[in-house]
Formats: C-alpha cells, sequence, structure tokens
C-alpha cells in the first residue's frame, strides 16, 4: 500500500478525482453540479476538495455568473498526472 | 452513499478501489448522459407518428384519408415538440459544466449546420421544382433529402463526440433514406415512419437499458462500502 497517493487513496477524494478526470482538459464543473454527480454532502465535498487543493490536484476557480458567485472546479495538471499514476499502481498492485 | 465519504479506505482492497474508481466514471458519464434516450424515444415517435400522419393523406385509402392540411400540421408539430425536447434536455444535461473554447466553437458550429443544411436543401428543392421536377417527384425528393441530410449529421455527432450509437444510427437513416423512393409514393412515407421510427426506439431503449446498468453499478459500489466484496472487484471496459 505504501507506493499509493495518500491523497487520492480516501473512498471520496478518489471519487471525486475520478469524477472529474472524465472531464476534458480546460473544463470545469460547478460545486453544486459536481456535489449532484457525487451524491455528497456540499460539507463533505467541501472538504476534501481543500485537502485536493492543498495538495495541488484540483483548481478552485471562484467567478460569478451575473451576480451569483459560482465555484468551478478543476483537476490540474498535476491532479491528471496523480491520478494516472494512482491508476497505473493500482493495476500494477493488482497484476494487471 | 455519504457516510462512507470519510478517510475509511483502509478497509477497501486495491482491486475495490479500482472498481469504485470506474463505477464512478461511469456514474458521471451516465449521469451527464441521462438525456439521450428521452430525447431518442421523443424522435422515434415524432418520426412514427409524423411520417404516419404523411402517409395518411392517400396511403389507407379508400378506407381512410387525412385531410392535407392536418397531416402537415401533425408532422410539423411533432417535428417542434422534438427540436424543443432535444434543446432543453441538451442544455439541461451541460447545465453546470464549462466547456473549453474549442468544445463550445465545435457545438455551435455542429448546431449551425443543421439549420444551413436544412435551408439548403429547401432552396435546392426549389430550384429544382422551378426546373421542372413534378410535385410527385417533389415528394419523394424532399423526405429522403431531409432524412438523408440528418443521417449524415448523426454520423457526424458520433464522429465529434466519439459515441458509436450515433453513427450507427446515422449510417442506419442514410440507408433508409436512400430506399425510400424506391416504394413510391405514398408507402415511402410508411417506409421511413416505421424503419426511422423503429431505428430511434431501438436506440432509445438501449441506452436506457445501458445508463440503468451503468446507475445500478454504482449503486452497489456506494453502498457496499468496507463490506465490498465480489461488486468492488474490477471489471475493465
Amino acid at each position: 500500500m505504501a507506493e499509493l497517493d495518500p491523497v487520492i487513496h480516501a473512498q471520496a477524494r478518489l471519487r471525486i478525482m475520478a469524477a472529474l478526470a472524465t472531464r476534458e482538459v480546460g473544463e470545469s464543473v460547478a460545486f453544486p453540479r459536481l456535489q449532484e454527480l457525487l451524491a455528497m454532502t456540499a460539507g463533505n465535498l467541501s472538504t476534501h476538495l481543500r485537502k485536493l487543493e492543498d495538495a495541488d490536484y484540483v483548481e478552485v476557480e471562484k467567478t460569478f455568473s451575473g451576480r451569483t458567485p459560482v465555484t468551478y472546479l478543476s483537476l490540474t495538471r498535476t491532479g491528471r498526472r496523480a491520478f494516472e499514476d494512482y491508476m497505473d499502481s493500482l493495476r500494477s498492485l493488482l497484476g494487471q | 452513499m455519504t457516510t462512507n465519504d470519510d478517510d475509511s479506505s483502509d478497509a477497501l482492497t486495491p482491486a475495490q478501489m479500482l472498481g469504485l474508481l470506474q463505477d464512478q466514471q461511469r456514474s458521471v458519464q451516465g449521469q451527464l448522459g441521462g438525456f439521450v434516450p428521452v430525447i431518442m424515444l421523443t424522435w422515434g415517435i415524432a418520426w412514427l407518428l409524423g411520417f404516419g400522419a404523411l402517409w395518411l393523406i392517400d396511403g389507407a385509402r379508400p378506407g381512410f384519408a387525412l385531410p392535407l392540411g392536418a397531416a402537415i400540421a401533425v408532422f410539423c408539430v411533432l417535428l417542434a415538440v422534438a427540436i424543443a425536447v432535444s434543446t432543453v434536455l441538451g442544455i439541461r444535461s451541460s447545465h453546470g459544466i464549462r466547456s473549453t473554447r474549442a468544445a463550445v466553437f465545435t457545438g455551435a458550429v455542429y448546431g449551425c449546420t443543421w439549420w444551413v443544411g436544412c435551408l439548403g436543401i429547401a432552396a435546392l428543392g426549389g430550384g429544382l421544382v422551378s426546373a421542372g421536377m413534378s410535385p410527385a417527384v417533389a415528394n419523394l425528393f424532399y423526405p429522403s433529402a431531409y432524412v438523408m441530410f440528418s443521417g449524415v449529421m448523426f454520423i457526424v455527432a458520433g464522429a465529434i463526440w466519439q459515441a458509436v450509437p450515433s453513427v450507427v444510427l446515422g449510417g442506419w437513416t442514410v440507408l433508409i433514406a436512400a430506399v425510400a423512393p424506391y416504394f413510391g409514393y405514398p408507402t415511402h412515407y410508411l417506409f421511413l415512419a416505421i424503419a426511422g421510427g423503429v431505428g430511434f426506439l431501438a436506440l432509445g431503449a438501449a441506452s436506457l437499458v445501458r445508463l440503468r446498468s451503468l446507475r445500478s453499478r454504482v449503486v452497489q459500489a456506494g453502498a457496499s462500502g468496507a463490506s465490498a466484496g465480489a461488486s468492488g472487484a474490477p471489471s475493465r471496459g
């Protein structure tokens, strides 16, 4: 297990990373939509997003749609690479 | 599902983590594509009833004849409803997703191409009519021209968004457009109604089944948590 990235190796964060990795590079997902796609509570999602942001895996962009503040989330280049590495490590652990 | 959203992954094996990861990705794709079966079913019904109405102008004589005006009205209303449903659901599905500039451009060009093509066919048909195309031939030309153009657009959509079912539907649609005139008026309308409508309905049903299986898998993955055994096993594909 030592070689698995501990930032990603937690169910909630793995699910967040997996969901964001389905988007193309440059595409981002608004916070409420991500919450809906993952069926997570807002508090839970925020907590884990903060850890991912601290690791520079997720980019959090706060902007406005008219007067309403919107937060868009996407994988950073580091995050995408880390996710791919994590997937590779899992596969090699499983001998695939 | 939210009960498992803490750092409790020590209990999950690598196989289960890989399974969770893949299920989550399928679930997201499934949720974002959830509108596709509805659009397909709407278009299937619109084709069946719309071309069916055109066929009923002369196709069921002497037993029954739908007045020309009524048939065209039914056809246009169904077409408008199907376009409206597709537009609304398409917009709703992409809600909260911010695309890249390139993707926005591709989508806008694709959307405009529908209008350009439809207007182009109308103009082409007008030109042929003024050059002497008879109403009998025009009756065969217009539906096949529009249906063939739609088929080509489905293939293009499949190529852009890497959706094989759309390529299959497009190929089928081009084929029936090419074959329809050989049935002659008014049977070609009946052929388009059934062959086109069934194509959409079959694809709609197939995508519904596929989406259902995507959702049930992630429900299993989310609910299984620490006790996940077989359901968390990795499955490729």
